[in-house]
């Protein structure tokens, strides 16, 4: 079985090479955040000056603000609306429910750039204009569908004799719903706001074509500045960004097994 | 505590008919089963009863008071569910009290309720512990628990006992009877278990396709089942077909059985004759004569033993008997064996042909 | 006989129609008609909102036939495509099959972990945090020179293997994940089965594993290859002037050019050829399923 052991060893290594490969331009973007010169030379010396003068940058804080607050009023209204769907799903049968479920793939599956230039078109079209509300309008519809899938997966672990038993004892409808369902499906809830959260984010295609000077999100923000030139300061902030984005997908990975149960 | 009655309940799924024109009266603190092989209504009928889903038509009346358009959670009743249904989220306690407390008593009663019921099903300790922490036969305590704390007009168990493991069914069936005893309740339970069926029931419902096919106690089923249905899905039996004599039936071959119970039929008509295997005496000889048993002869194809009893299966013009016989030990036949069965006329239950 | 309990008194659309309509209402504003509206759009000669006077026309679909360049973008965005999943099934699908066989418990989901969480974090400052590898006195090419005895020059900024390193970074672990997904369904005993009967791990691979991986390997090419077609920020940083393709030409339309009708038919275009792909995959993923 020596060679058994062989192929194993490979295997590890070569997983080990595939994350160098996803890291290593990561770690090399955050490290120059921290380097002194302006045009990433080495020798290294290490600096916290890019990160001193992100806080001198209005225009970066505005759109940070933007991101941020964009971000927790989509998360909020993606998860309350979508786990009400999800749960409508579960509950009910009707003609046409397939067709509904087919309807959440669009959104995920179409690329961003026709989603984002079909919004500009319609929004502009019907008076609403870009701007952070089409922002907003946009990161909800983006979310919507993986809160949906994410509950929806959880509800299917959800067995239906336990909103039965419920009634049997007496409870209504919204007694059920908040004491034996919303308890067990809060899991799903969370990591689909997590999501929700992630996508609007992290969001930069949408946004891009829905923003307006003043109106704009963090990552429009910093393709505005690369495609000025790179400055160590844009490292800083993209280092804050991936950080906080690594960050949140952890936190959800904590409520929601990606890889499937084994 | 009240009594259900049932009148003439229909529903159907699409143009499948569930139940069909079911009618059964549940006396006040009777302990009733409903029996029925899968897809027979039994479940469907249950529900009814429960409110999870509405007739087509027909009347459901709960301590006389018409229900059947009142949803579940106003019925008043108690459920067990073949899962047991715990909230995995709440503990024991938590579980039991949840009636209670979704009607809005003080803590302090639910408390002192949650605790009463707790004991009277012996898990007085358990309260604090989580549904997974339990063990099958606890659980199903706990489930039986909640269902009775709040008082309800009626207990609907749904084959409670089918997730537990034989021995463990057995001393379940003791604990439910005595429980159910000591608070007097209404209670009809779905199985498709005959033998929970007789041993548990002061009456039992067969179904059958959406149709209830006999009703009453457990030993009137068994003697005197009045169909060739009834016969053999509650216990074994052996079915005669021929022409009713009046007193009995003719086979083909010309012998006469003598039918000392069931339908009265007019001579000439079809009709079979049931006789349960226990019944039959089996012996090598014609013995004493006794001129008004019934008498066959044939030949042991198969002996199966099971401990305290054997089954022979006998072969007679095309037909295979079957007779259950006690082992005492003095005889055995060999299989090929040509034998004499015996019975008399009143272990022979004559049914109209269905 | 519990599906047809379910169809109750307390089901059908009405019941469910107060939780669903919100959602749905969402997705239609934001997405149903405005997909709708583009391709409304993509027959005017102008935006009915400049106050120009405008009218129906098919010049813009025209335009897309005539012009040989907006078909050698498509085609090259395409070719672009095929590209960047074919990088990604060769790299992810070993990693995949690392994953799913030969990793067990507690590492196994860290590393899967590690090899996903990428993916979440922002597209476009991984895209930009290989420009600060990839270009001329930049980390590839100082540790390059370092390590070797000869001086070269590694520039591979603005350059087309820039793009498809950079996408194939952003996509392989979508390729990762749902290979895994397959991979690690496949139950082991039907592996220790077939090496019973005498199969050799190359057998083995060719004969039951890769088919029946088959759903995650057409699902991961699938969601790679739609985005990659449709992709202009990526080819915008890394690939510099060498990077114009059909994704950047739209963009163009909408940001710099302002001709929104055409750009409302290049997308048209590019969603029905999306379409096409999406409605080829799905006998394999509907298997799957």
């Amino acid at each position: 079985m020596a060679t058994t052991r062989f192929l194993e060893w490979c295997g590890r290594l070569y997983i080990w090479l595939l994350l160098a490969f996803l890291y290593l331009p990561i770690i090399i973007m955050a490290l120059m955040s921290f380097n002194v010169s302006p045009f990433y030379q080495l020798p290294f010396e290490w600096t916290t000056e890019w990160y001193a003068s992100l806080w001198q940058n209005d225009q970066l804080i505005s759109a940070t603000w933007n991101s941020i607050k964009i971000a927790i009023i989509s998360t909020i209204i993606a998860t309350v609306l979508g786990s009400a769907a999800s749960l409508a799903l579960y509950r009910h049968e009707f003609r046409g429910k397939k067709v509904l479920q087919a309807l959440l793939f669009p959104p995920i599956a179409i690329p961003w750039l026709i989603t984002g230039t079909a919004m500009l078109i319609f929004f502009f079209g019907v008076g609403i204009g870009r701007g952070l509300f089409a922002i907003l309008l946009g990161h909800v519809a983006l979310a919507l569908p993986y809160v949906i899938v994410v509950v929806s997966a959880r509800l299917q672990t959800f067995a239906p004799e336990l909103e039965e038993a419920a009634r049997s004892l007496g409870a209504n409808q919204w007694q059920v719903t908040s004491r034996v369902t919303l308890p067990w499906i809060m899991p799903g809830v969370i990591a689909g706001g997590l999501f929700a959260f992630a996508v609007s984010f992290d969001q930069f295609v949408v946004s891009y074509f829905l923003s307006t000077p003043g109106q704009t999100t963090l990552p429009v923000e910093i393709y505005a500045a690369i495609r000025k030139g790179f400055t160590p300061e844009i490292n800083a902030v993209s280092t804050i960004i991936i950080v906080v984005s690594m960050a949140l997908m952890l936190l959800t990975a904590r409520f929601f097994k990606f890889g499937g149960e084994k | 505590m009240a009594g259900v009655q049932v009148a003439n309940l229909s529903r159907s799924f699409g143009a499948h008919k569930a139940l069909d024109d079911v009618s059964i009266d549940f006396a006040d603190g009777g302990f009733y089963a409903l029996l029925g092989p899968s897809g027979s209504g039994k479940t469907t009928l249950l529900r009814q009863i429960a409110g999870f889903d509405f007739p087509d038509s027909g009347r459901i009346a709960i301590g006389g008071e018409g229900v059947e358009r009142v949803p579940v959670e106003k019925r008043r009743i108690g459920m067990v569910f073949q899962n047991y249904a715990l909230f995995p989220n709440m503990s024991v306690a938590d579980n039991v009290g949840f009636g209670l407390s979704v009607r809005r008593q003080a803590k302090a009663t639910i408390a002192g309720e949650v605790q009463r019921a707790l004991d009277l099903v012996q898990l007085g300790k358990l309260g604090g512990r989580r549904p997974h922490q339990l063990s099958g036969g606890q659980r199903q305590r706990v489930a039986l628990a909640r269902a009775i704390v709040t008082k309800p007009r009626v207990l609907l168990l749904d084959e409670p006992l089918g997730a537990l493991d034989k021995a463990l069914r057995v001393d379940m069936q003791i604990e439910l009877k005595r429980i159910q005893r000591e608070i007097g309740i209404t209670t009809i339970f779905v199985t498709h278990d005959q033998e929970e069926a007789l041993t548990m029931s002061d009456r039992i419902g067969i179904l059958r396709d959406g149709r209830l096919v006999q009703e009453g106690p457990p030993e009137e089923i068994y003697d005197r089942p009045k169909s060739e249905f009834a016969a053999t899905f509650l216990g074994d039996a052996n079915i005669f077909r021929g022409e009713t004599t009046g007193a009995g039936i003719r086979l083909p071959d010309g012998t006469a059985i003598a039918a000392g119970a069931g339908a009265t039929l007019a001579a000439g008509t079809k009709a079979s004759c049931a006789v349960r295997p226990e019944r039959i005496r089996i012996a090598t000889d014609s013995g004493t004569p006794d001129p008004n048993a019934n008498l066959l002869r044939g030949q042991v194809s198969k002996r199966i033993f099971a401990g305290s009893n054997s089954t022979y299966f006998v072969d007679r013009d095309g037909q295979t008997l079957k007779v259950i016989v006690q082992n005492t030990g003095v005889e055995r036949l060999a299989e090929g064996q040509e034998v004499v069965l015996r019975w008399s006329p009143e272990s022979t239950v004559l049914i109209a042909a269905g | 006989m519990a599906g047809q309990v379910a169809t109750g008194s307390r089901s059908g659309l009405r019941s469910a129609l107060p939780l669903l309509l919100p959602a749905y209402l969402w997705l239609t504003v934001a997405i149903f008609l405005p997909l709708s509206a583009m391709v409304f759009f993509s027959f005017m000669t102008e935006l009915p909102l400049s106050g120009k006077a405008w009218s129906f026309t098919l010049d813009n679909y025209a335009t897309f036939f005539s012009q040989g360049l907006y078909w050698t973008l498509l085609l090259a965005s395409l070719r672009l495509g095929l590209e960047v999943t074919l990088w990604c099934v060769v790299i992810g699908y070993p990693a995949a099959y690392v994953l799913a066989k030969v990793l067990r418990g507690r590492s196994r989901e860290a590393i899967f972990l590690l090899v996903i969480l990428p993916f979440w974090s922002n597209g476009l400052v991984r895209i930009f945090s290989w420009a600060m590898v990839l270009r001329e006195g930049g980390i590839l090419d100082t540790a390059l020179n370092a390590v070797l005895p000869f001086k070269i020059n590694i520039d591979l900024m603005y350059s087309y293997p820039a793009v498809i390193i950079g996408l194939v970074h952003s996509y392989v672990p979508y390729m990762v994940l749902t290979c895994y997904l397959t991979l690690q369904a496949i139950d082991d005993s039907l592996i220790e089965a077939g090496r019973s009967l005498g199969a050799s791990r190359l057998q083995m691979l060719k004969r039951v594993i890769i088919p029946l991986s088959m759903p995650g390997l057409v699902a991961g090419a699938a969601l790679i290859f739609v985005p990659v077609v449709g992709s202009f920020m990526e080819p915008r940083i890394l690939g510099g002037r060498t990077g114009t393709f059909y994704g950047t030409v739209i963009e163009d339309q909408f940001v710099a050019v302002f001709n929104w009708p055409l750009g409302a038919a290049l997308s048209f275009i590019l969603l029905a050829v999306v379409l096409v792909i999406l409605a080829l995959a799905s006998p394999v993923l509907r298997r799957a399923a």
